[in-house]
């Protein structure tokens, strides 16, 4: 129950997560409009210290880009649409290694969709979005605490690792309004940037033991820079096919999949002796904690696996997964999107999905497919 | 010549035998150098194509980014600095002014302080000779392609866009003057370059003349372009605090629906509702739903409420649904069951199932939604009206408001005296 001790508001994660973002030290925030992400762009040109209206995605994400060359943390929220026309841009910001944070909030697609219609639909775009099939860091929120949390840990993310990351999340969790208690929310401290001390002469993309070149900014007045979007070797510049060259690119998959666990976040409500486990993700997370209790009211032994980053799939996840005897994914998109990233399209005795296309997923139906 | 060593790399030029972007290059880093530019002062924001392999050729700092896209990556570099001690100075091809013409005009149109320098070889160089949108009719002729659209005065485009300069020069020895004037402009500048492409293109200089554009010079007396900064206050502290202090008589959850049109007030009724829940001591959720053009047809609100934590925010069977409006009746009338409790407006139906009133004649169009609320939280006891006008006190509207309010309890009274 509500309490006299709370700071009850009706908030919106869109609310929560700009000013989380804002919070942790994010720069700028450089937006062109699309539904369902217009709450972001309309908190943070309340919010942002920097609010800049692009005309265009693609020119959104470019600017973005010279914004973290030099030295700032820039922030846009889209939707499919959007995010199709940042790619190329976005895997150049990849390859540059200029840490920002793109929030894409998923609707019915194909396409133009239903822009109104909640899904969770972009997963499989997401996973092969960088070509080569590198990872790309994209945290899910499943409620306002993750919401919080998980910005933080996106800003956090782009800046140690040097790389674009996304939250991806769904227009039921940031449009909805909730009764909230703010006082839950701990005040976040802006992530620190001060670049390491480097010996001379400064390689833009010599990288040490954490796999993670150390950033200097465009225009520093201590050592020259370069940025490069093509193939190139230590210093920035392109080289085609070198052993130097190919390691950095190589080096790109190394930074992200070796400290994976630095970054991998998950909740799992564990039931003793349990032989299923109910697995979901962003939107699907509230109805799949609502069909938990549901089964258990009922005498049924589940566990609850709630993924929070969602890409790169981390062995902590596989290894919950392979200790249950029966698995079912909550996923509100057509097939189980993320059960695909797990088990492939092929069926499988073990595992089951409680999907849902149009419409939110429901706790009952999730309950019934368990059952 | 000490300076040049300063803007210039010993590299060797990677351009073709004759290729003009060589000359280009030089007189970039030449007159950057007569303006008492420092390397680390100047920032060289590189396109694809044969300009794209500039960034070795400079002591400078430099970001080497997409065909056609440099332009609006040094708009994002030049705002992200905002030093106008740095010099931002973009290269790109006419291939890459092509394809991301949109950049330039917008770059043009903000008067944001840098230099575009498009080097123009009719063509585009690396992919193997074909037309571009800056190629000529003449050099289209001379190619014998088929295109006979004219080309892009982009000289001209930049000029109507806004930009501070915006020259075009064919004579490379004037390329160091002109590129000098340019770089001293506060604002955009553009300067069109003319250059050899002796792959595809001429091999000599002389013969270019016959197929290139004239010079033109253009300026526009504008302010610079700048991202404004500002402080700003945490969105959870402009959050409205609601502190319970009434109680409510429900032990589970309770899942509303209204319905009306745009502009109704429907939205907003839904949100004093959840307001006013949680003054009295419940979890609310509340979601909307209208189409995409917001100022006409249906809107229709989701609310539940409950003394417990909410998870699921759907809702699939409604216990109470409220109509207002024949659109919002339209919307809605298909979720209604044996149930559901139906509060509706007495011109929308007047099925004998149904609790019908006159919101809309005691709270008009724009306060009927909230006076079916009232209605429903008097008739349903589930907390007291004063919760309602408490959330109701401090918003500008706040007489309209209590009239819509106070409007249902005019309508409770007529139900009173129906029971007698």
């Amino acid at each position: 129950m509500n309490t006299k001790s709370s700071k009850n508001v009706m908030i919106d994660a869109s609310r929560i997560i700009t000013e989380a973002l804002v919070q942790s030290g994010a720069d700028v925030f450089i937006g062109y409009p699309i539904t369902p992400s217009n709450l972001f762009y309309s908190y943070s040109k309340e919010r942002f210290p920097e609010f800049l209206a692009g005309p265009d995605e693609i020119s959104v994400l470019q600017w973005m880009c010279g914004y973290s060359a030099a030295g700032k943390i820039p922030v846009t929220a889209t939707a499919f649409p959007g995010l199709a026309l940042m790619t190329e841009t976005l895997n150049m910001a990849y390859m540059m290694e200029l840490p920002m944070v793109l929030i894409i909030t998923q609707r019915l697609g194909p396409s133009t969709g239903s822009a109104t219609t909640g899904a969770q639909g972009d997963l499989k775009f997401l996973d092969g979005i960088i070509s080569g099939g590198f990872p790309l860091p994209i945290f899910s929120p499943s409620n306002f605490n993750d919401a919080w949390t998980l910005s933080n840990k996106a800003v956090k993310t782009a800046i140690e690792f040097r790389t674009p990351v996304i939250i991806l999340t769904s227009k039921e969790l940031v449009m909805t309004q909730r009764s909230f208690n703010i006082n839950l929310l701990e005040p976040l401290e802006q992530i620190n940037r001060t670049p390491k001390v480097v010996e001379p002469p400064y390689k833009p993309y010599k990288a040490g033991k954490d796999r993670v070149p150390t950033f200097y900014p465009l225009g520093n007045n201590e050592y020259q820079t370069r940025f490069n979007a093509s193939t190139h070797d230590n210093d920035g510049l392109i080289r085609k096919g070198t052993p130097e060259s190919l390691a950095n690119t190589w080096r790109l998959r190394e930074k992200l999949e070796e400290r994976i666990n630095e970054y991998s976040f998950f909740e799992l409500d564990a039931d003793d002796g349990a032989d299923d486990l109910i697995v979901t993700w962003g939107v699907s997370a509230d109805a799949s904690r609502d069909a938990i209790n549901l089964l258990r009211k009922n005498g049924k032994k589940v566990s609850l696996l709630i993924v929070k980053t969602i890409l790169p799939i981390s062995q902590n996840i596989f290894n919950i997964i392979d200790s249950f005897k029966t698995v079912t994914f909550a996923e509100e998109n057509m097939t189980g999107l993320y059960k695909e990233m797990i088990f492939g399209k092929r069926k499988n005795s073990k595992v089951k999905v409680a999907t849902k296309f149009g419409s939110m997923l429901t706790p009952s139906e999730i309950e019934e497919i368990v059952n | 010549m000490e300076a040049a060593k300063k803007i210039l790399t010993n590299i060797k030029m990677p351009f073709c035998p004759g290729c003009g972007h060589g000359v280009c290059v030089k007189s970039i880093s030449k007159s950057l150098e007569n303006l008492g530019y420092r390397s680390k002062d100047v920032i060289i924001v590189s396109d694809i194509g044969c300009s794209g392999l500039v960034d070795p050729l400079f002591t400078t700092h430099t970001i080497h980014g997409l065909h056609g896209r440099s332009p609006a990556l040094g708009v994002g570099v030049t705002l992200g600095l905002d030093n106008p001690n740095k010099k931002v100075i973009v290269i790109q091809g006419d291939g890459g002014a092509t394809i991301g013409l949109q950049h330039i005009l917008e770059a043009a149109r903000r008067n944001i302080d840098m230099t575009l320098v498009v080097i123009n070889n009719l063509l585009y160089g690396m992919t193997g000779g074909q037309m571009s949108g800056l190629s000529t009719n003449e050099f289209k002729e001379y190619k014998h392609s088929n295109d006979d659209a004219d080309p892009y005065d982009v000289v001209n485009l930049a000029h109507q866009s806004g930009a501070a300069f915006s020259i075009r020069v064919n004579n490379i020895s004037n390329f160091t003057d002109v590129l000098e004037e340019a770089i001293r402009i506060s604002g955009f500048s553009l300067v069109e370059l003319s250059s050899l492409c002796t792959s595809h293109g001429m091999k000599k200089i002389s013969e270019m003349k016959h197929y290139i554009v004239a010079e033109e010079k253009l300026t526009n007396n504008r302010s610079v372009g700048v991202s404004i900064k500002r402080n700003t206050a945490s969105l959870l502290d402009k959050s409205k605090i609601l502190t319970p202090q009434f109680t409510s008589k429900i032990n589970d959850s309770i899942g509303i629906v209204i319905a009306g049109s745009a502009g109704g007030g429907v939205q907003s009724a839904a949100k004093m509702l959840a307001q006013a829940a949680i003054l009295s001591g419940l979890y609310a959720t509340m979601k909307g739903e209208y189409p995409i053009t917001v100022g006409t047809g249906f809107s229709v609100a989701e609310v539940i409420l409950s003394k417990k934590p909410i998870h699921f925010t759907g809702l699939e069977n409604p216990k109470v649904v409220m109509v207002v409006t024949e659109d919002g009746w339209n919307k809605v009338k298909n979720r209604i069951t044996n149930s559901t409790k139906v509060f509706v407006d007495t011109k929308v139906s007047y099925n004998s199932t149904f609790i019908t009133k006159d919101f809309l004649k005691v709270g008009g169009k724009k306060g009927a939604a909230l006076s079916a609320v009232s209605y429903w939280i008097k008739e349903s006891g589930v907390f007291p009206i004063e919760a309602l006008f408490k959330v109701v006190e401090d918003s500008k509207y706040v007489t309209s408001l209590q009239k819509a309010i106070k409007g249902a309890e005019e309508l409770r009274e007529l139900v009173y005296a129906d029971r007698k």
